[in-house]
């Protein structure tokens, strides 16, 4: 059910809305913080933070709410809130706009976040190339410093709270928390060994909650409202899975764009009446529903939910584009939520030159620590290569799966099911596909990832067609 | 103690022991590269992955991969357990492990091992390691398949040296960290780490640097491929010619345990690696021991020497007889050795009560460097053992004092070695009769050289500074005319005129049980860490 809100999006392309007084003026900002400071405990912070039912935006959907409970005050060490703004999922556009856009909402979510776990410091950890989003939030903690929101005693409450914002150099595995955590120490990205989990031994070895950017730049809305009710405007609110979040579509949609819903709009609903449409009105192909490690959906697939138990059963038989896409429905689709940011393809699109294109990017950002997810990401793109090559033998083919099989699950971090996934997802849905570039050395040649005269993308931005030249 | 089920093995364990450690401990080994008993674990190589059973009351986590179906003609969804690593996981109580027996532990083996030869430039030929690498080892045990992908493998940096003592090979890497987390953890000086990602990786050592210090060779003994090798070692021999003695380094008085590996062929010495004892050297030994096998050859006395001249060392024996049979045997002052086994010493020692002297003196070579690792400042490899034979005995500069003062005027000692190489003392002497493997300011003294074998080329016993007694075999052949140091005592004695008590190693060794040197050590349980 499409439902367009704005708690997060009011100030969005309002003049001067990503200040202050724009914040305060028109979303009543801060105003959530005062009454969490001012009135409320912190176990009462968490029980009311559970019942928000926000699910984690980084992808995972974790309840955030039994995030923050894991959190025990230690005898010597501080706690810490790390915000993830990595945001490095190919796909995934929908933090940066909170950032530029509605800096002041995160730092609001910082200080009940802080309040609530019992930190005193929340970094915020922002890819290097989002020059903008950096500029906006360190403007936003500047602003809140001077008007005492942020520092000993806000809002006469002397539970001292402040942000820092740290930069990262752009490596996707950097926005793996552990990895995160890692980098924000100086050292090298890549993840760590879990358990120990952050609640226990995180930044700088003290007790950490790391949660996504949106998942913290929501939190003022959902206190502000009561948590419960706030809850309620998902579609989703009986499966647990509240309020409302940035939706992304990209691809080959008219109007790519980040738009701001109330948890449980269909695929078909995101497609058509949030992105305009299919480009050159096109029939819809597939769909990659929350970046780029969810695995791909086809336009014609129909639910298959007989059992009555499943949250999907009521869509037994229906196309999967008109489910209500929330955390749980999508793992019932056999895919994921992810980032919530979905890619459009329209009919014409080379499933080969998609998952060559994806596995370029895994292969790329491996950190290279586990044997399975550093060579066998370089497997996979060997052989989409050849794939759209023309050289590709029927075994190489056959090798595809297994070399996912063997990553899977194999690996220290959820990369490496992010990289098997996606591509298991795309032999399972298109392997009559795959099997044609086998048989026809032409037909890598003839692969496009975009549609004719329609690309709104510059030629260079399509590595599948620069590999098919 | 608690105990975990491995394949249906009841394997004990102790707090804090993962999976593998445990499983180690008993003897059964769970196949592995970056685990090592003496590092953090990293879990990154994922060899040694598990399926742990879940508890009654807790399902399995599974896992949705795909199978082809050949009937079909497509894909089959299919389940698998997530795995674990052994080297992370703790063992618990009442735990059921699975790795032989789960077929999915088997492919998980099966698929890491792929991985690893998949860019791997098999260069076994012209590779140090072959013959004791477990890329080879597991391909068998664990692989067996050909070659699926036949593209160029990834090309990364080769021979690249890593200091004057390391030569690093980039594309026989498995990126395992252990030389990593070596350099850091036990060295204490984080000198190496990886750089790019995927499967460009590879690691380096910090710019402006060199792996250098007391410990480089380290690196290249736990690489459990041959990325590492050591310069020293580089194209000398394939291992799986050699001859192995459990012996003991003789560098100081740690007395790390070693294998030393030679050639019977050749009777050639070539290496030294160290042998795993959790009470002495761990699974450690330092870069001057490492290399301290060379001693068998250097600096060695070429055979019987009388006024530094080489003689049959039956002239030799004539000449100790003209210096000492017409001197009053009391008289005689002897000189233990802290370099020697106590079987040389304690013949030595022997021979003195014979001789009914009371003028006891011990040698051995100055302190030196030391750190709180392994190196100790005594680099002497049995002060412990002879101090316990001869507490009484006096100190080499009491020699040098007695000497000048003409109280001493007719020595005979062990070895070459002096605490100082002043020693012009010695010149006063009427008759000074050593022997000795190496040369040193006693030997350069000495009217008379016995020449000595080195400690590879008999069995022998070394006392250690923490008093533990520890036996070093035999391995190669003594040099030239060089014989054990105990047996040359004897003929010495014969030509000095006194009768000696023993005659075989097997006497010496029971007299050594009624001395006041601690027994010995059990011997060390020997861990896989290798
Ligand atoms: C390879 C990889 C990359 C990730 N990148 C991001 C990211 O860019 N931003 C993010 O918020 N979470 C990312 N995550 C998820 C985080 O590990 C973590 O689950 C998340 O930040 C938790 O926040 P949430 O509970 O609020 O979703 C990534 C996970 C993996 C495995
Ligand atoms: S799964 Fe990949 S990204 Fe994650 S730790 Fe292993 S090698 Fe690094
Ligand atoms: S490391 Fe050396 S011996 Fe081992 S497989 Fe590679 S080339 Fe062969
Ligand atoms: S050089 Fe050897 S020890 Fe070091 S990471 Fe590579 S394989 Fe492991
Ligand atoms: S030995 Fe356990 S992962 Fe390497």
């Amino acid at each position: 059910m499409l439902k367009h809100t704005n708690y997060l999006t009011k100030v969005y392309g309002v003049k001067d809305g990503h200040t202050l007084a724009v914040y305060e003026r028109e979303a009543q900002g801060y105003q959530a913080a005062k009454k969490v400071l001012t009135s409320m405990t912190r176990e009462q912070v968490v029980d009311e933070a559970k019942k928000a039912n926000i699910r984690g935006r980084g992808g995972a959907g974790f309840p955030m709410g039994v995030k923050w409970s894991f959190m025990r005050p230690h005898a010597t060490k501080p706690a810490y809130l790390v915000l993830n703004a990595d945001e490095g999922e190919p796909g995934t556009h929908k933090d940066r706009t909170l950032m530029e856009e509605n800096p002041h909402s995160v730092i609001e979510g910082c200080i009940i976040g802080c309040y609530g776990i019992g930190a005193h410091v929340a970094y915020i950890y922002v890819r290097d190339e989002l020059h903008l989003s950096k500029a906006r939030l360190e403007a936003a903690i500047e602003e809140a410093r001077a008007k005492g929101y942020l520092g000993k005693t806000p809002f006469g409450k002397a539970y001292p709270v402040d942000v820092h914002v740290h930069t990262g150099a752009g490596a996707y595995i950097c926005g793996e928390e552990t990895s995160l955590l890692n980098s924000l120490e100086g050292r090298r990205g890549e993840p760590r060994l879990k358990p120990p989990f952050p609640a226990q031994v995180g930044a700088f070895g003290c007790p950490t909650t790391v949660n996504n950017l949106e998942t913290i730049g929501i939190v003022p809305s959902a206190f502000l409202m009561g948590c419960e009710e706030f809850s309620k405007l998902s579609a989703l609110h009986a499966i647990n899975d509240g309020g409302v979040r940035l939706y992304g579509v990209n691809g080959h949609v008219k109007k790519p764009c980040v738009v701001e819903l109330a948890v449980g709009p269909t695929l078909r609903e995101l497609v058509y009446d949030v992105g305009g449409g299919v480009l050159g009105d096109k029939p819809l192909w597939a769909i990659i529903p929350g970046g780029s490690s969810t695995p791909v959906l086809r336009a014609d697939e129909l639910v298959h939910a007989p059992d009555e138990k499943s949250p999907l059963h009521e869509y037994h038989g229906k196309s999967i584009l008109d489910v209500p896409l929330g955390v749980d429905t999508a793992r019932g689709l056999g895919t994921m939520l992810g980032t919530c940011c979905i890619t459009v393809m329209a009919e014409g699109t080379s499933p080969v030159a998609a998952m060559q294109n994806l596995m370029q990017f895994y292969r790329h950002e491996s950190c290279g620590q586990c044997t399975p997810c550093r060579e066998g990401s370089g497997w996979l793109v060997r052989i989409c290569d050849k794939l759209m090559a023309g050289t590709a033998t029927m075994a190489e083919l056959d090798t595809l799966h297994s070399v996912a099989n063997n990553i899977m699950g194999n690996t220290i971090c959820a990369f490496g099911e992010g990289t098997a996934m996606p591509a298991l997802g795309f032999l399972k849905k298109f392997r009559k596909d795959f099997e044609a570039y086998v048989r026809d050395s032409q037909a890598g040649k003839r692969a496009t990832l975009v549609v004719e005269g329609e690309s709104f993308l510059p030629p260079s931005a399509n590595a599948g067609a620069q590999a098919a030249e | 103690m608690p105990t975990f089920k491995l394949d249906g093995k009841t394997i004990p364990f102790e707090a804090g022991d993962s999976i593998i450690r445990a499983a180690e401990k008993a003897g059964v080994e769970i196949p592995h590269y970056c685990y090592h008993a003496g590092l953090s674990s990293p879990a990154n190589c994922r060899m040694c992955l598990v399926e742990i059973l879940p508890a009654a009351n807790q399902r399995a986590m599974m896992l949705d991969i795909v199978e082809w179906d050949e009937k079909l003609g497509d894909y089959k969804a299919v389940r698998k357990p997530k795995l674990q690593p052994s080297c992370q996981f703790m063992a618990t109580e009442g735990q059921e492990v699975l790795a032989e027996t789960s077929t999915h532990v088997i492919e998980a083996r099966a698929g890491v091992q792929e991985f690893l030869l998949l860019n791997h430039p098999v260069d076994c030929p012209i590779c140090d390691q072959a013959g004791e690498c477990k890329l080879q080892d597991y391909w068998l045990e664990h692989q067996k398949t050909p070659k699926r992908m036949h593209d160029e493998p990834v090309h990364k940096p080769k021979a690249v040296s890593f200091g004057d003592t390391i030569v690093y090979d980039a594309e026989r890497c498995v990126m395992c960290t252990r030389c990593i987390r070596f350099m850091d953890e036990v060295a204490k000086d984080p000198v190496l780490d990886m750089r790019e990602r995927g499967n460009l990786k590879e690691v380096i050592v910090a710019p402006g640097r060199k792996l250098e210090g007391h410990y480089t060779l380290m690196t290249e003994h736990v690489c459990p491929v041959g990325a590492l090798t050591s310069k020293d070692f580089r194209f000398k021999a394939r291992v799986w010619f050699l001859k192995t003695a459990k012996t003991v380094c003789q560098g100081c008085a740690t007395g790390c345990n070693a294998h030393f590996d030679y050639d019977p062929r050749s009777n050639k010495a070539l290496r030294y690696r160290p042998r795993d004892n959790e009470a002495v050297n761990k699974y450690w030994m330092c870069d001057e021991g490492m290399l301290s096998y060379r001693d068998v050859t250097s600096n060695r006395v070429p055979g019987a020497l009388v006024g530094g001249k080489p003689v049959k060392l039956d002239r030799a024996l004539e000449d100790a007889k003209k210096r000492f049979g017409s001197v009053q045997k009391s008289s005689i002052a002897f000189v233990l050795s802290a370099k020697h086994s106590l079987e040389d010493n304690l013949a030595l020692f022997e021979l003195a009560e014979l001789c009914a002297s009371r003028a006891l003196y011990v040698t051995g070579a100055p302190d030196g460097y030391s750190d709180d690792i392994l190196i100790h400042a005594d680099k002497n490899s049995n002060t412990a053992g002879v101090k316990n034979l001869a507490p009484e005995a006096k100190s080499f500069a009491d020699l040098l004092a007695d000497a000048s003062a003409g109280k001493v005027t007719h020595v005979i000692a062990l070895g070459g070695a002096a605490p100082t190489e002043e020693v012009t003392a010695l010149g006063r002497l009427e008759g000074l009769v050593t022997i000795a493997a190496h040369e040193g300011p006693i030997t350069g003294a000495a009217h008379v050289v016995l020449p000595a074998a080195a400690w590879i080329e008999s069995s022998g016993t070394f006392v250690n500074a923490k008093g533990m007694r520890q036996l070093a075999e035999k391995g190669t052949e003594p040099l030239g005319a060089s014989e054990p140091g105990w047996k040359l005592v004897g003929k010495l004695a014969v030509a000095i005129g006194v009768e000696p008590s023993w005659t075989t190693l097997k006497d010496v060794r029971s007299m050594l049980v009624a001395t006041s040197v601690p027994p010995p050590e059990p011997p060390s349980a020997e861990a896989s860490a290798e």
